[in-house]
């Protein structure tokens, strides 16, 4: 295991990489427990590729013989010149190209990354050491430059850079903040989405939850959480009868109303995990009167597109149905609900990969209910949200979509001790569950998520409240997207951040109902209320 | 020997130029319209929307509202970025504090290079090249001169001090960072001393520059001058080639990618555009792409559905 460690590591070092000690990572206000790696069994390590630190995400297989070592890497290299062809990524290779070739290496990105700072400033975790790779190899195994090894330095390409490079790809949040940062123009996210990429489009390598259990379920049942139409149509039903008796508000949830202004979009795993938001959208909508649907139809009651972490066919499969399911309904707007990545797949992203036929205009919710809340359809009584709340920016719809101000308009009118935290708006910090992290659990990525990348959002969430910190103010993080809200709740109740500081966590809608004077009080719950 | 001389000031010239060329070409042959990759705050947004990052996408029905462009926005955000190389201050203090002598080392002699172009320019349309006000010009020439190639040998030497001492940036320098940042300050010293051992820099470069537009190939009187200019026409010739290009990409990073927020529209170009780009052939081998692996196209990805039911034989 490496501590001084160099480029060249990937393709020499025998066995697991780098180790991080828990135990030297930065200290926080909050009360913060390190999670010991759980170590990977002798099956993991004779079988599998988890060779670059204590966290395995791809589960790439280990090569049994010289042709298989090989063959990855030829598959890689593959991959690569299809990666830099026009025809096969016109998506964004001009991006791509101008990352490769105008880099000069003044690490001005390593500070703005949650990761490298949280890791105790490890090198690995430098936004710009695993692209710093892949330009290597890129210039000299691919592009083959002259004196390609003396310009921009030696990198040994074998199946263990194969393998490192393709996990590496796999230890960024894609959250772009390093980007932001680069005085040139450089995107170190969007190298690592793009080594993604290659290994799923050309080597058939992703991590399952994302593809099989994400976007190709998704494509079979109609969602990523597995519920087919009947299913989410009779949870909603469920979700409708025991929040309206919850706020003495009767709640219906209407289906495929054809010719409706707006097609609701939510992420659904909120039907699953937090069915409280479901509830909240459909009673502010219905209370203000607006013209409104969700769609049965499969794929289209899932908001969600984990394509845009890993694949670009299956970005545009999935935004496709969901364009085409709006124009079905003959819908003047989609109205996308409380998810950060599908805020930013459909509006930003499939705004030039669908063809002009299929397009309709898509809105954040944070701009419809902004227009609800100020217009004064709702009646609304601040004092019910008298507890200090803050907030946190959904990377994807906030620094990638500049949406920032509406949901603060909101929490100024609704929110008596609103607080921002520090580093907010388009400077915020990942929750550190982003790009895919958020649902996966296995293979010490939950401890990842709690030491490592969501370390940075505990600072910032104790930082907003270091004046009330403690069990005896109750106290509400709102993470108006349903991923931020998974690693969210993750990272509190790992540490019974419930009890010991009365955190309760959830979206923007719930805090606007929890203020609503003619529902029952307290829609939000802290541990120890009674349902 | 002169000839050759004259000679390899135009090719390094012309050369910069098709390679400045080149690169926005293949820069723009990458694809008709890539995705919209903008990275908040975009300055064109407005001045109380750039303050705080937000933009077109924070109104309601955005689509039916007119784009307010702020052309002003951009050009101060760009201006900002390149004069006072504001993100590296921002972020990166410590390196700012050697790379802006550098730059502003290079921008001074740059501005200088077009100053006595525009006086050659002057003097050929028959100004009188000793009157007062090319006097004046040779005095000025003479301090931007001066200060600029001081700055670019203390950055300079600065910086490869840095790329040395500091652990982080040590292992992700190269030889051609060493030899990219020496051939500045070697350049930056032959300036210094053909300053010091000539009576007029501007003098120098006005001749050299006159010679070069009439085609009059006279030896120039000072050797310290000489190697200058042919270091000058290697970095000419060599910036483009090497990640030192950002000058000349810089503008597209920023307008067309990190800027780049305008929502499509849909115009006959852009319609066609987008109709080609979707029949481009796939190649990609992963099976939810490749499936069957009969040829593709991006309809043809984006319209099947790798996890449809078999259909059976």
């Amino acid at each position: 295991m490496k501590d001084n460690l160099r480029l060249s590591d990937v393709s020499t070092v025998e066995g697991q990489m780098v180790s991080i000690d828990p135990n030297t990572l930065p200290e926080l206000s909050l009360d913060v427990k390190a999670m010991p790696w759980k170590p990977f069994t002798e099956e993991q390590k004779e079988n599998t590729a988890c060779i670059l630190d204590d966290v395995c995400v791809l589960n790439i297989p280990k090569p049994k013989n010289k042709q298989e070592e090989e063959e990855l890497v030829n598959k890689f290299l593959n991959g690569m010149r299809k990666l830099f062809s026009k025809e096969n990524n016109w998506t964004f290779l001009p991006m791509l190209e101008t990352s490769m070739d105008n880099c000069v290496q003044c690490n001005s990105c390593s500070a703005a990354c949650h990761l490298f700072e949280m890791s105790g400033e490890h090198e690995m975790y430098r936004p710009n050491y695993r692209s710093e790779i892949f330009r290597r190899i890129y210039k000299q195994y691919v592009k083959k430059e002259p004196l390609a090894k003396w310009r921009y330095g030696d990198m040994g390409l074998n199946w263990k850079t194969v393998a490192r490079l393709g996990e590496l790809a796999y230890r960024c949040n894609l959250c772009r903040r390093c980007a932001q940062t680069c005085p040139i123009g450089v995107d170190n996210g969007l190298i690592a989405r793009e080594i993604r990429k290659l290994f799923s489009q050309e080597l058939g390598i992703y991590p399952r939850e994302l593809h099989e259990k994400g976007t190709l379920n998704q494509m079979k049942v109609g969602s990523s959480t597995g519920m087919t139409p009947e299913v989410v149509k009779e949870n909603v039903e469920f979700i409708d009868e025991d929040y309206s008796e919850i706020t003495g508000v009767g709640i219906h949830t209407p289906f495929d109303v054809k010719g409706a202004d707006i097609m609701l979009l939510h992420n659904a795993g909120e039907i699953m995990a937090w069915p409280e938001n479901i509830a909240a959208f459909s009673l502010i909508f219905q209370e203000a009167g607006l013209s409104w649907t969700l769609s049965s139809k499969a794929v289209a009651y899932d908001g969600v597109n984990y394509g845009v972490f890993y694949d670009d066919a299956q970005t545009a499969r999935i935004a496709l149905q969901h364009m085409m399911a709006a124009k079905e309904l003959g819908v003047k707007k989609i109205v996308i609900g409380e998810c950060g990545h599908a805020h930013k797949a459909l509006t930003v992203i499939a705004d030039r990969v669908i063809p002009f036929e299929y397009q309709v205009p898509r809105e954040s919710c944070y701009v419809t209910l902004r227009d609800i809340v100020m217009s004064g359809r709702l009646k609304l009584d601040p004092s019910r949200n008298n507890f200090p709340v803050t907030l946190h920016d959904p990377c994807n719809a906030v620094r990638l979509m500049g949406i920032v101000q509406p949901q603060r308009e909101i929490l100024h009118k609704i929110a008596p001790q609103f607080r921002e935290m520090p580093c907010h708006g388009v400077d915020n910090y990942c929750c550190g569950g982003g790009s895919g992290f958020a649902i996966m659990t296995r293979n010490n990525i939950d401890e990842w998520r709690g030491n490592i990348s969501g370390r940075k959002k505990m600072w910032q969430i104790g930082e907003a409240f270091k004046d009330c910190l403690g069990p005896e103010t109750k106290k509400y993080i709102c993470a108006p997207c349903s991923n931020c809200k998974g690693q969210i709740r993750e990272l509190l109740e790992h540490n019974d951040l419930y009890s010991k500081n009365s955190f309760a966590y959830g979206g923007l809608v719930e805090l606007i109902v929890n203020a609503m004077s003619n529902t029952n009080p307290g829609f939000i719950k802290w541990e120890g209320d009674e349902e | 020997m002169t000839t050759l001389f004259y000679i390899l000031g135009y090719l390094a010239v012309a050369g910069f130029i098709c390679l400045a060329y080149l690169k926005i070409k293949s820069y723009m042959a990458a694809s008709p319209l890539h995705v919209r990759w903008e990275l908040y705050p975009v300055p064109h947004e407005g001045a109380k929307k750039a303050a705080y990052g937000g933009s077109f996408m924070e109104e309601k029905d955005w689509w039916t509202r007119p784009r307010h462009i702020s052309h002003w926005g951009d050009i101060k955000g760009i201006l900002v970025e390149v004069l006072c190389l504001h993100a590296t201050l921002e972020h990166n203090p410590k390196l700012w504090l050697r790379t802006y002598p550098f730059h502003v080392g290079m921008y001074m002699l740059m501005g200088g290079t077009i100053i006595v172009i525009l006086a050659v320019l002057a003097q050929m349309f028959g100004m009188d090249p000793q009157g007062g006000f090319m006097i004046f010009v040779s005095n000025v020439i003479s301090a931007v001169v001066l200060l600029g190639a001081f700055c670019i040998v203390g950055g300079g030497i600065a910086l490869i001090q840095r790329r040395r001492s500091d652990a982080g940036l040590k292992k992700y320098t190269t030889p051609e960072h060493y030899l990219n940042l020496g051939a500045f300050v070697l350049f930056g010293l032959l300036t210094l001393a053909a300053w010091a051992f000539n009576p007029s820099y501007f003098e120098l470069a006005r001749t050299f520059i006159h010679n070069l537009f009439t085609f009059t190939f006279q030896p120039l009187p000072s050797l310290f001058f000489t190697l200058n200019l042919l270091v000058g026409f290697f970095l000419l010739i060599w910036i483009p080639v090497t990640n030192m290009g950002h000058l000349i990409m810089k503008y597209f990073m920023y307008h067309d990618i990190r800027w780049g927020d305008e929502p499509t529209n849909y115009n006959d170009k852009n319609k066609e555009k987008i109709g080609e780009m979707l029949k481009y052939n796939v190649t990609w081998s992963a099976d939810h792409i490749a499936g069957d692996g009969s040829p593709k196209t991006w309809v043809d990805v984006a319209t099947t559905n790798p996890a449809a039911p078999k259909k059976e034989d």
